[in-house]
C-alpha cells in the first residue's frame, strides 16, 4: 500500500518537475538564441529573419540531446530509492 | 516590517534546521547494553515520533516495539568534536517501510539480532556505530530510530558523515538552480507582462494630463465637467 501511494505521488511530483526543467531549458535555449542574433546583426531590425533564426535555431533544440537528458528527472531519483533501500535494507556491515 | 521580516526568517531557519536535524541520519558511537521489547500506547502527542508498523503488518492503537539500549559516547556540536563522557542512550527501532522519512528501512528484525550480537560487557568492550535519525524526549517518551549499525574497532573511531556532505551539496546546488528558473520565469514571463501594463497605464496618465490640460478656467473646467458626461467614443 505504501509503495503505491509513494509511485503514485513520486510520479506526480517528478512529472511536475520535469515540467519546470523542461520550460525552464527551453527559455534559456530561447534567450541564448535571441542574444546570439543581437550579438551578429547589431541595430539590425530584420524581425522576420531574427523570428526564423531562433525559430531554427528552437527546432533544433527539440531534438537535440539537451532535451532528452530532462528525462534523467524520472530515472535517477528511483536509482537513488533502490540504493538507499539497498544500503539500510540488505547491506550489513 | 524589517523587523517582522527578520522574525519570520529566523522562524523558518529554526524550522528547516530542526526538521533536518530530525530526519537526517547521525552517528553514534555505543557499546550495546541490551535489546528489549516494549508495548507502545502511542498518544497524540508522541504519535509523531513514531513510524507505522512493520511493513508486513497491520496497523493498530497499540504494538510491541524493539529498543536497543546502549552506553554512547557524549559529544558536543553534533556529533563533530568528540568527549571522553559517556551516558546512556535509547534507540527504538521500527521499520520506516515506504514512507517518511525516507530511510526504505525493512530490516528491523534483522536489525536486532546484529544489535543483539554486539551486546558487551564493561570487561570485553565491544563498540559500534549506530546510525540514527530523530530525538530522544524524556517527556514525550520518544527515541531516535537505529537504521544501522556495524562495529568498529574502538571508541574512538573518526566518522565522516558522507551522506550529509552530498545531502547538503545537493541543496545548495538544488537552491542556486530554483533560483535560476525563478528569475528566468520573471524576466521572460512576469516583466514583459508589467511592461505591457505599464503601457497601458501610461496611455491611461496621458488622457488624464490631456483632460488636466482642458480643464483650465472656470468655463473650461464646465467644459471638462459637461465632457464626462458625453458617451465615449
Amino acid at each position: 500500500m505504501g509503495l503505491i501511494r509513494l509511485v503514485i505521488f513520486g510520479f506526480l511530483f517528478l512529472t511536475a518537475i520535469y515540467f519546470m526543467i523542461s520550460i525552464f531549458s527551453r527559455s534559456v535555449r530561447r534567450e541564448k538564441l535571441e542574444d546570439r542574433w543581437d550579438e551578429k546583426h547589431p541595430g539590425g531590425d530584420d524581425m522576420a529573419a531574427r523570428d526564423a533564426y531562433i525559430k531554427e535555431g528552437m527546432v533544433e533544440y527539440e531534438s537535440g540531446l539537451r532535451k532528452k537528458l530532462i528525462w534523467l528527472v524520472f530515472i535517477i531519483p528511483p536509482i537513488i530509492v533502490l540504493v538507499i533501500l539497498y544500503l539500510t535494507s540488505f547491506y550489513e556491515g | 516590517m524589517q523587523r517582522i521580516k527578520t522574525i519570520l526568517k529566523v522562524i523558518l531557519f529554526v524550522l528547516v534546521g530542526g526538521l533536518l536535524h530530525y530526519v537526517l541520519p547521525q552517528h553514534d558511537i555505543v557499546r550495546v547494553t541490551s535489546t528489549e521489547i516494549i508495548r507502545m500506547d502511542f498518544t497524540s502527542f508522541n504519535r509523531l515520533f513514531y513510524a507505522q508498523a512493520d511493513s508486513g503488518n497491520a496497523e493498530n492503537t497499540t504494538r510491541d516495539m524493539r529498543l536497543i539500549n546502549t552506553e554512547r559516547k557524549k559529544t558536543f556540536l553534533l556529533g563533530f568534536i568528540p568527549r571522553d563522557a559517556t551516558g546512556v542512550m535509547v534507540y527504538r527501532n521500527e521499520d520506516t517501510g515506504w514512507i517518511w522519512p525516507p530511510y526504505f528501512k525493512f530490516d528491523s528484525s534483522n536489525l536486532q539480532a546484529e544489535a543483539a550480537a554486539l551486546i558487551s560487557n564493561t570487561a570485553d568492550e565491544k563498540w559500534a556505530v549506530i546510525t540514527h535519525y530523530g530525538w530522544r524526549n524524556k517527556f514525550l517518551s520518544v527515541y531516535p530510530n537505529a537504521v544501522g549499525i556495524r562495529e568498529v574497532s574502538g571508541p574512538d573511531v573518526r566518522i565522516i558523515p558522507w551522506f550529509n556532505i552530498f545531502f547538503f551539496i545537493f541543496l545548495i546546488i538544488a537552491y542556486f538552480f530554483i533560483r535560476a528558473m525563478w528569475r528566468q520565469f520573471r524576466e521572460r514571463s512576469v516583466d514583459p507582462l508589467l511592461e505591457d501594463a505599464g503601457e497601458v497605464w501610461d496611455k491611461v496618465d496621458d488622457h488624464a494630463d490631456a483632460a488636466k490640460a482642458q480643464a483650465r478656467g472656470f468655463i473650461g473646467r464646465i467644459k471638462a465637467w459637461l465632457e464626462t458626461w458625453r458617451s465615449k467614443k
